[in-house]
């Protein structure tokens, strides 16, 4: 917006404030549906992608960056770690590379919930996503 | 308000709790009271009683769906109007909200208004722009949506 103009904003901003925590937790369910229903770690991520996207249109780079002070790349990097890390994991118990796992187990506060080790693996899935598509779009943006 | 609901729902938790039933029939149960309790000492608090701001949040919400369907009666009475005898324009109305969601809800429901077009907010939050479909009754336009949408929304933030 290099406009002479200074446009008001208000009305964007004001609706981005409630749309964000909408998109958001959408696509947490999303993360969590992608064991029996469509959903999953990819469209997950892109979904949160796209909500922190939003932000950036409604705000400058700079406010945002204050607002999550995340560095990107080590997000991705993260992210790659954890699913490389579910892989090893089944190592310990004898048998091969990535191996997963699913087990119900009686959790305090909970009761039977279904625990599977593939969620660790969309988890980092999820963080890589995240990573690449906002480590893409800034730099793209910080670049005049 | 804020703070009267959270009672409320604090007043709802502590009779689950004496309970010692947690169902949603009894949580029910529990707001009710409290609802009773803030009611008889309304006096306490700040700001007024808040069930009548739930009132005012339905009665946006109805004005709302009401000029939704208006407005699409009145477009495609135009639409289908065979000669178009409209002089549209642009005008300047003052407002008196302050807040960010005031603002953003006024204009959202002038833009849903029949033949009015919110195109610009000024700097200081002062004033709307707002494109007329047709012109020939902005003064009219302008005390229609002060008398109906401005009254509304200052109901719902007293």
């Amino acid at each position: 917006m290099n406009s002479k103009i200074k446009t008001n904003d208000v009305i964007l901003q004001t609706i981005t404030k409630v749309v964000f925590f909408i998109i958001v937790i959408f696509s947490i369910y999303l993360f969590f549906a992608g064991h029996y229903t469509p959903g999953g770690g990819f469209v997950g991520g892109l979904m949160t992608s796209s909500a922190i996207v939003l932000l950036l249109l409604a705000y400058d780079v700079k406010t945002v960056v204050g607002i999550l002070p995340v560095n990107y790349i080590h997000m991705a990097a993260a992210g790659l770690l954890i699913a490389v890390l579910t892989g090893v994991g089944s190592f310990f118990f004898g048998v091969p590379f990535l191996s997963h796992t699913f087990g119900h187990v009686h959790l305090p506060l909970l009761g039977d919930t279904e625990l599977a080790t593939a969620v660790l693996f969309d988890l980092g899935v999820y963080l890589v996503v995240i990573g690449v598509t906002l480590t893409i779009i800034q730099t793209i943006g910080e670049t005049e | 308000m804020a703070f009267q609901i959270l009672l409320n729902f604090f007043v709802a938790f502590l009779w689950m709790f004496l309970k010692g039933q947690y169902a949603a029939q009894d949580f029910f149960n529990g707001y009710f009271f409290g609802l009773l309790m803030i009611f008889a000492l309304r006096r306490f608090f700040a700001r007024r009683f808040y069930l009548w701001n739930v009132g005012a949040v339905l009665k946006l919400i109805y004005i709302f769906n009401r000029e939704l369907i208006m407005s699409n009666l009145a477009v495609l009475k135009v639409v289908l109007a065979p000669k178009i005898n409209a002089r549209p324009g642009i005008f300047k109305l003052e407002t008196e909200l302050k807040k960010d969601w005031e603002i953003t809800i006024l204009a959202n429901l002038i833009t849903l208004t029949p033949g009015t077009l919110v195109v610009e907010i000024s700097e200081d939050n002062r004033f709307l722009y707002i494109h007329a479909m047709d012109l020939g009754d902005a003064e009219e336009a302008r005390n229609d949506i002060k008398n109906t949408f401005e009254k509304a929304i200052q109901e719902v933030s007293r």
